[in-house]
């Protein structure tokens, strides 16, 4: 009788767990890439990483038709600046909070085709932070931390793609940007 | 005392094992029922929308960490045809035209998730890339032996076999940027490539 009681005790706690697990289980991987990332790129600097081989384990499923730079960022000590110029062909800017959660975004794709050949200039701020204070683009994050994703088309011509890319910038507010 | 400790903890120990079990076997429970089918292509609408289902984020974390959200990117996964899980040993073919989106492309992937080791460093195959028929249309061949034409090599993993826990070798994606309405409002009806087994080894 009493090893029945144990025996409904462990899976009354383990389903209740399997729920527990789901919720923290993306955040747990969020960290390991963070921490991965910061190791080789630091934080609140964008790393422009090669196109995708078999050799690429930053992330799962990498795409090889696909350029990347990622921004690990911290906002814990202000805000950081990012400035991309937008290249002609598919690009896009994503931010994810540590869950995963892709809270926002901006491409040259649909109605924002016209921003193609401007260079997006993006304040991002903390969830503390009031934007009514920054001026131009400003995007709050939910979490002090998180990753920024520059995609670009890689296929074809990748030559004014890489170029955005490089050009691109991430830093802390009041850091002096590059010219493009 | 002592005794209850022990007891305690073992209990705990096997309630946590459990409990990762069962979320393996509900990710892939849950995500079948989250999942919408389109022949045997198979894509989940909420991929990292915040508004997705807890078992759905872990999924996305463990297959598919920073995907976009639908209206930037639709991704579609093959990992069996009429359902026999994807083989090493077999060859398929991918027969398509072009589709509503700005740009696509097919990727083959190890049941690790990560680009397939091969001498000819194809990974995938895309809109500019394909080698078409007169009438725009094309074929592409999935096999690990060398095939004439549009060849998507496949091959073991870089992994090491003991990880393995699916029953397919490899799988395929195929992701449409930017796509049109019919994906975004009918994805289960959606235009997609047809994928047949031509023979097994």
């Amino acid at each position: 009788m009493k090893l029945l009681k144990w025996l409904l005790a462990i899976l009354v706690v383990a389903w209740a767990g399997q729920y527990l697990l789901a919720m923290v289980a993306p955040n747990l991987i969020m960290e390991g890439v963070y921490f991965g990332g910061a190791k080789q790129g630091g934080y609140n600097q964008l790393v422009v990483r090669p196109v995708p081989d078999e050799t690429a384990r930053s992330v799962v499923r990498p795409s090889p038709d696909l350029l990347y730079a990622s921004c690990l960022y911290n906002l814990e000590d202000g805000p950081i600046v990012i400035e991309a110029p937008i290249p002609e062909r598919y690009w896009s800017m994503q931010f994810y909070q540590m869950n995963t959660d892709n809270f926002a975004g901006i491409t040259n794709q649909r109605a924002d085709s016209k921003r193609v050949g401007s260079v997006a200039k993006v304040t991002l701020i903390s969830a503390d932070d009031d934007p009514a204070n920054y001026q131009g683009e400003v995007i709050q994050s939910p979490t002090d931390r998180g990753i920024m994703l520059l995609r670009a088309s890689a296929i074809g011509d990748r030559t004014q793609q890489q170029a955005a890319l490089d050009a691109s910038y991430c830093g802390p507010q009041g850091t002096p940007a590059p010219a493009h | 005392m002592l005794k209850s400790i022990l007891k305690l903890c073992a209990a705990t120990l096997a309630a946590i094992l459990l409990a990762a079990m069962l979320l393996a076997r509900n990710i892939n429970v849950g995500v079948e029922e989250m999942s919408v089918h389109n022949g045997d292509w198979i894509t989940t609408v909420s991929a990292g929308a915040a508004d997705a289902d807890p078992l759905l984020k872990t999924t996305v974390a463990f297959s598919a960490l920073l995907a976009s959200t639908r209206e930037n990117s639709m991704y579609y996964r093959l990992a069996a045809v009429d359902g026999e899980p994807l083989r090493l040993e077999c060859r398929y073919r991918i027969e398509g035209r072009d589709y509503d989106a700005n740009w696509w492309s097919i990727t083959a992937y190890g049941w690790d998730n990560y680009l397939i080791p091969n001498a000819e460093k194809r990974y995938s195959f895309n809109n500019e890339n394909v080698i078409r028929r007169g009438d725009g249309s094309w074929v592409i061949t999935v096999a690990a032996r060398e095939q004439p034409g549009n060849w998507l090599p496949v091959g073991p993993s870089g992994a090491p076999p003991w990880r393995k826990l699916g029953d397919y070798d490899f799988d395929l994606l195929m992701r449409l940027y930017t796509p049109g309405d019919a994906y975004l409002d009918a994805p289960q009806s959606a235009p997609l490539p047809t994928v047949t087994l031509e023979a097994c080894e």
